[in-house]
């Protein structure tokens, strides 16, 4: 099955894949029941939301919630930033 | 690579949903709700409308439209639960408090959509269709009861 997922919530799977990938070294199984793990983590906790693609399959995609979080960090780091050069 | 990870990766995976799950679609739809209740701009409850029906076409197309409706309304203390609810009414109803007559308006028009809208977003086609109670007359006429007795 292939899981179709939106820019924001395939950067932040990555993102959390190549850390845990980091930690585990060889041991790391294949990416897809981590993939699935984490997808439905992030449906849980209201990041992520299923929806049907314009050509009618399943896919994911962020939620609000999940756009308002991201947009607020980019904030801070852009502030943070800001305060570093100053 | 162990044996039991290699086999495990060989099953065929699928995103469960869970009751975890459900609730936290609901409380999407508490949100969008609360988001059209504080604002002034007469737009906004189609944003509401536009996450229901979001919602309810998965489930419909997953086949499982009638059991999430019905697991709605048990995780939110609608009981004793009806056997087939309207899944559009019974997220309404689990997200809002408004009265009968409304949760039915927006239900037809959420029919409505999902019987003749074409991939457009769903504010435009019920706009282009004359608006909400419009597109409620519309169901009713062409779908509602007397039209497709069952």
């Amino acid at each position: 099955m292939k899981f179709r997922v939106d820019k924001i919530l395939q950067e932040l799977i990555d993102e959390t894949l190549d850390r845990d990938h980091l930690g585990r070294g060889d041991e790391m199984p294949g990416h897809k029941p981590i993939f699935v793990e984490l997808l439905s983590d992030l449906e849980i906790a209201g990041y992520a939301t299923r929806y049907l693609d314009l050509k009618g399959r399943i896919a994911w995609k962020a939620t609000p919630r999940l756009r308002d979080l991201m947009h607020d960090r980019w904030l801070d780091a852009v502030a943070d930033f800001d305060a570093d050069v100053a | 690579m162990p044996m039991s990870l290699s086999v495990l990766d060989r099953v065929p995976p699928s995103v469960a949903f869970p009751d975890q799950a459900l609730e936290a679609n609901l409380e999407r739809l508490d949100e969008e709700f609360e988001i059209y209740q504080t604002t002034r701009n007469r737009d906004a409850i189609y944003r509401f409308l536009e996450a229901v029906f979001e919602l309810i076409l998965w489930w419909r197309h997953e086949g499982m439209a009638i059991h999430y409706s019905r697991r709605a309304l048990w995780l939110r203390g609608h009981r004793p639960v009806p056997k087939r609810p309207e899944p559009f009414a019974a997220a309404i109803q689990c997200t809002t408090k408004v009265d009968y007559k409304t949760r039915s308006k927006w239900s037809r028009v959420l029919r409505y959509a999902a019987e003749y809208y074409s991939g457009e977003c769903l504010t435009k086609f019920i706009k282009r269709k004359g608006g909400i109670n419009r597109c409620a007359a519309r169901f009713t006429r062409r779908l509602g009861r007397t039209k497709n007795p069952r």
